[in-house]
């Protein structure tokens, strides 16, 4: 018998959890696939089988070829991932290879359980890849809020700094203190996540403003689902990301946190489905600064416009009393010079 | 000629009577207001360069939230030893109006800012150490220590730590609403120290009472 090449004749084997092979120095080195991860893989969800990465096994005789041969050729992922790996060449990650250590793709991203990184909140993401091996407390002291930007800004984000870089929002169960689940959100709404936005964007503009956000909260509450809304820092899914080097991260804290920052003019309403894939609406920047973005506040970067006029407004009025009073005082200098020599 | 002699007369009698100078802002209170004083212009300074870095580039935004956050502990210090101090010598009484009193003293006062100043009349109220503020000053500094300054200093604080102090600010509304208070009242104090300072320059002369916040001792005119 020739030519293994589904997925359930690789499977048929590899779904065995004890299956493992002898590796140097008596290292194990497991050859077990969970199918039900590999099932929700980017992957395995585009119609990659397991023979168009592993190519060298594209052909195998059953019949003497199993077990096959234990040098399978390594994998590599720039075969179709040409740009990615293009802005890897230059990364500190690659360089490192040279040094002893080997940071394949796979290093990040997992053997067979490559998934969708949208839907992940920036804790999940971070955990899945940079703080596999780095520890952030250890070098990020003189980062005010250290904690705070750990949590909603991801590493990335200073890191690469030529990445593209957005808000996303999601919705927060107050009642359930945890995040919204889309299913959750569509029952509230009655709709469906193909018809959302329609519901939504009544102007038809294809962007959420304020106001339609408004409309779209008070729906909810109605609906007595009580949410308020997060938001976080994330880059854009491009290969630029991979672009990350020594000396380039961007510690100028003025980037971010000023009004002008192009951080923020990409606002994005994320739905999130249980196979971590999602869709996003495009939001108005306003809405970072209504009160129902109140978990996500940036110095600067999403201030509230209205107070700074209140400010103003407050500190002029006591200049011009001051003033006021001043004038006066002055204009009637004579009146008591003739008091006090009454006196 | 007579009746201004009279009037000199009487004025001498008061002042040998009564001393010249009295012991009016003991050492504890000076020392807070004047550490106060310059944390607050400070705060200040860098309070703007924080909210608006697109304006102002005083410090980097790193050192001036750096400064920031330093002199607000500062701050914090020294209302323990404003509270301290208050509080251990009985004194937090010159800050509570007289209910019965209030009202006609707040107009007498009002009065005098507004027009009796400008005619030369006599300040309706008299600094003693018994009777430090008048009941405009009693007003505003009881809001000022008791609400508006715990308000900033706690809201400050949580705004140090943002994740530290996540479940309080989570019961307040959220860093927005924390931050909102924050800043309104970053205003205030601006708009306050204005007036405050203006208000200074109303004594007998216009350095008599910065004078006396040095020496501890008010002239009585």
């Amino acid at each position: 018998m020739v030519g293994a090449t589904e997925n359930s004749d690789c499977l048929e084997c590899h779904s065995d959890a004890g299956l493992s092979r002898a590796a140097s120095e008596g290292i194990k080195h497991e050859l077990f696939v969970d199918s039900n991860r590999f099932k929700h893989s980017v992957h395995n969800i585009n119609g990659i089988g397991c023979v168009d990465c592993h190519s060298d096994l594209a052909t195998l005789n059953f019949d003497n070829e199993v077990p096959h041969s234990t040098s399978a050729e390594p994998v590599s992922c720039d075969n179709c991932h040409d740009a990615e790996a293009r802005a890897y060449t230059n990364s500190v990650h690659r360089k490192a290879s040279g040094k002893g250590i080997n940071i394949p793709c796979y290093a990040c991203h997992e053997y067979h359980y490559t998934s969708h990184l949208d839907a992940n909140s920036v804790l999940e993401r971070e955990n899945a890849f940079c703080l596999k091996c780095h520890n952030p407390g250890k070098f990020h002291d003189w980062l005010p809020q250290k904690e705070t930007h750990f949590a909603f800004v991801e590493c990335t984000v200073c890191h690469a700094p030529d990445a593209p870089r957005h808000i996303n929002l999601r919705f927060f169960d107050l009642v359930n203190n945890r995040f919204l689940t889309t299913p959750e959100l569509m029952t509230a709404m009655g709709t469906t996540p193909a018809d959302f936005l329609p519901l939504v964007d009544r102007n038809k503009d294809q962007v959420i403003n304020a106001g339609e956000f408004d409309d779209m909260v008070f729906l909810l509450r109605q609906k007595d689902v009580r949410v308020t809304v997060h938001g976080e820092l994330v880059i854009e899914l491009q290969p630029s990301v991979h672009h990350v080097n020594r000396g380039v991260a961007n510690r100028e804290c003025e980037q971010c946190h000023v009004p002008t920052s192009p951080f923020f003019e990409e606002v994005r309403l994320t739905l999130a489905e249980p196979d971590r894939t999602t869709t996003h609406s495009n939001v108005e920047r306003a809405v970072l600064e209504s009160y129902h973005v109140s978990h996500f506040y940036a110095l600067g970067g999403t201030r509230i416009r209205l107070l700074d006029k209140i400010g103003v407004g407050m500190i002029a009025a006591a200049a011009a009393v001051v003033t006021i009073h001043l004038l006066a005082r002055i204009a009637t200098i004579p009146n008591r010079r003739r008091e006090h020599d009454e006196l | 000629m007579q009746q201004q002699a009279r009037k000199l007369h009487i004025h001498s009698v008061y002042t040998a009577e009564h001393p010249k100078k009295m012991y009016v802002h003991p050492a504890p209170v000076r020392v807070w207001h004047w550490v106060n004083a310059v944390s607050f212009v400070l705060l200040i300074v860098t309070g703007l360069q924080i909210r608006f870095a697109e304006m102002f580039s005083f410090f980097s935004l790193e050192e001036a939230v750096r400064i920031h956050n330093y002199v607000g502990f500062v701050v914090i210090g020294a209302y323990a030893l404003w509270v301290s101090f208050y509080f251990g010598t009985g004194k937090i009484r010159l800050y509570f109006p007289n209910p019965k009193t209030f009202i006609p003293d707040a107009i007498r006062q009002t009065k005098f800012y507004t027009s009796g100043y400008f005619k030369g009349e006599k300040n309706p109220h008299t600094m003693t150490p018994d009777h430090k503020f008048n009941a405009l000053q009693q007003k505003a500094y009881l809001g000022i220590m008791f609400l508006f300054l715990p308000a900033q200093m706690i809201t400050g604080l949580f705004l140090w730590r943002i994740k530290g102090f996540a479940n309080y600010i989570d019961i307040l509304g959220g860093v927005k609403i924390v931050d909102t208070v924050h800043v309104v009242l970053f205003f205030f104090f601006s708009a306050f120290l204005v007036a405050h300072a203006y208000l200074a320059t109303l004594g007998h002369t216009p350095l008599a009472h910065f004078k006396a916040m040095f020496t501890g001792y008010e002239d009585h005119h």
